[in-house]
């Protein structure tokens, strides 16, 4: 990677991590998901009571899901079905504050200009924004991931003496999926900001625009997960190619004057 | 080789504002220019274009051979600048700020850390080197900006009000430095500012700029042979001969006549005492950058008030350089 591209990923990760307030709201959503949520699902599994219908239930989901006890398989749905969506959203939350302010915030602080004087073109600049917040959103959703996996194995150790073990699918989703779906949002929000007039229009566009669009598509992969794992990993390598299509075309027709507008 | 060149350079705004209107002029290594003109004379937005941060509406310009508006990251690599829009991270320290662009300017880190230390200290910001910008004040934010722009020693430096916000002692050390950069390392510096009397201090070469038409360019005495031709003789003599080509002031003994050139003095001291008068004191007043910039607008308001506008306007299409009035 050009070792100016390198320094505004840096200088970009740096303002994120300094501001404290804005560090902890990012880190809340994806605790919240990876923490609280899985534990009180893995609870309700463990105590909840062994009922026909719910055992009717899962004898519609396919063979390949069920487990030696009602208890491990419901957990098991968890794990491997309800979750991994999670990884979809944990990444474009965790990224669109930091997209969202990208051009807007740097306008608003009067240092885009000095940004633009730099030898870097605009295309390179727009790949730095677009690369830093995808970085950012990657790490925060592997360490979720990490933290997620020790919560759960250590509550179903505890509860049901055994221990998960994650399905293709995550791995598909970690590093396929989820990177896609990611870059695909931070590209549309950090376009949004280079648009946007001020921060709050720049967050609103994030927020009433994108969220509810990406959240559709995670709806949709809820189902996905559940027929096969070479149709989600189709569906991953197209959204990975739509992704790298806009980030190639990213700076699009912007130029500086319409920036500093 | 000229470092700057403007060929007929002109910006409309989409709203229909005439920022720069047919501006040419060119410039060589070593040479200060001023640009000088009032709040919204077109000087900013001549710096931009000449950054390629606005599309020229018509005619060209060139930065180290590099069209800004074509090419305007390659233009970047050559050209340093300091405008008043052009801000750091408040969040990182002066060091921190120039390691960032020194590194996006492709510098090797210490190159990097050499380069910002020897600008700091040039600077006087050694002490608060380590002190996250937002503790800074304008002054030091101002010099900063400077350091900046100079981190990758660029052959062309552009300087927007340089500097607003500089106390003396400061603002005499940024000239300073200004000057050596253009005599010692060749950079051509292009200053922009409305304070006449500073940049008459610092610039070698002038541009007077008003609603985006260049009226004038050249040297100051360039300048003044064109502009105000007769400088004012000041003579301070007791019996003053008659028949000489002196008037009285209200000054007891003093009187003033207008030359053309400092060559007429001493044949006029000479008919003052074969005359019979004892001279006392013989002085040429030289008008300054401002005298010049005032009869300059001054009479070019007037030619606008009594000449039709259209034949103005002619007069600018054809003329084009240096000169319009």
């Amino acid at each position: 990677m050009n070792h100016a591209i390198t320094a505004v990923i840096k200088k970009d990760f740096q303002a994120i991590t300094a501001n404290r307030r804005l560090f902890l709201s990012l880190l809340i959503v994806p605790l919240v998901l990876t923490v609280f949520v899985p534990g009180v699902f893995i609870s309700i599994a463990h105590f909840m009571p062994e009922d026909e219908d719910i055992q009717m239930l899962l004898e519609l989901l396919p063979r390949s899901s069920w487990a030696s006890t009602m208890e491990l398989t419901v957990t098991g749905l968890i794990f491997n079905n309800i979750l991994p969506v999670f990884f979809l959203m944990i990444p474009i939350m965790a990224s669109s504050i930091m997209a969202a302010s990208s051009f807007v915030g740097e306008k608003e602080k009067h240092t885009l200009e000095t940004l633009l004087y730099s030898p870097l073109s605009l295309g390179q600049i727009f790949r730095a924004k677009i690369l830093a917040s995808f970085l950012m959103s990657m790490t925060v959703s592997l360490i979720s991931f990490a933290v997620m996996l020790i919560v759960v194995e250590v509550e179903v150790f505890l509860l049901m003496g055994t221990l998960l073990i994650p399905s293709a699918s995550w791995l598909v989703i970690l590093l396929l999926l989820s990177p896609a779906v990611s870059l695909i949002a931070v590209t549309l929000i950090v376009r949004g900001s280079a648009k946007a007039q001020s921060m709050e229009e720049s967050q609103q566009g994030a927020v009433f625009m994108i969220l509810p669009v990406l959240l559709l598509i995670v709806g949709q992969f809820t189902g996905v997960l559940l027929v096969s794992v070479w149709i989600l990993l189709g569906l991953s390598l197209l959204c990975m190619l739509l992704a790298l299509f806009l980030l190639k075309r990213a700076a699009g027709r912007f130029t500086y004057e319409m920036l500093l507008k | 080789m000229q470092t700057i060149i403007l060929e007929n350079l002109s910006k409309t705004y989409p709203g229909g504002r005439q920022a720069v209107r047919q501006v040419s002029l060119s410039l060589g290594p070593g040479e200060v220019y001023g640009f000088l003109g009032p709040n919204g004379a077109g000087k900013t937005t001549t710096v931009k274009l000449l950054n390629g941060m606005l599309t020229p509406s018509g005619g060209c310009c060139r930065v180290y051979g590099i069209d800004p508006s074509a090419e305007p990251a390659k233009a970047h690599t050559h050209s340093g600048v300091v405008t008043e829009h052009a801000q750091m991270y408040d969040n990182l320290t002066g060091m921190e700020n120039l390691l960032f662009f020194a590194s996006v300017f492709g510098l090797s880190p210490s190159d990097s850390r050499n380069r910002a230390r020897t600008l700091l200290r040039q600077l006087a910001l050694e002490d608060a080197s380590d002190k996250k910008l937002s503790a800074y004040s304008t002054g030091m934010r101002q010099r900063l900006s400077l350091a900046r722009a100079l981190i990758h020693r660029p052959e062309v430096l552009f300087l927007d009000e340089p500097t607003s916000g500089l106390d003396p002692e400061s603002a005499q050390n940024v000239n300073q430095m200004i000057r050596n950069l253009a005599e010692k390392e060749g950079t051509t510096v292009f200053l922009c500012t409305h304070q006449l009397r500073y940049a008459q201090e610092v610039c070698t070469r002038y541009g007077l700029i008003e609603e985006g038409r260049l009226l004038a360019s050249g040297t100051l005495s360039e300048l003044q042979r064109d502009i105000l031709p007769e400088l004012p003789l000041f003579v301070r003599v007791q019996h003053m001969p008659h028949g000489l080509p002196f008037q009285k002031t209200d000054e007891e003994n003093l009187y003033q006549t207008s030359i053309h050139s400092e060559g007429e003095i001493p044949c006029l001291v000479r008919q003052l005492i074969e005359g019979g008068g004892d001279v006392y004191s013989v002085e040429v007043k030289h008008p300054s950058l401002e005298d010049i910039y005032f009869t300059l607008t001054r009479d070019r308001r007037r030619t606008e008030n009594t000449e039709d506008t259209p034949g103005i306007q002619q007069q600018d299409r054809e003329s084009g350089k240096e000169k319009i009035i």
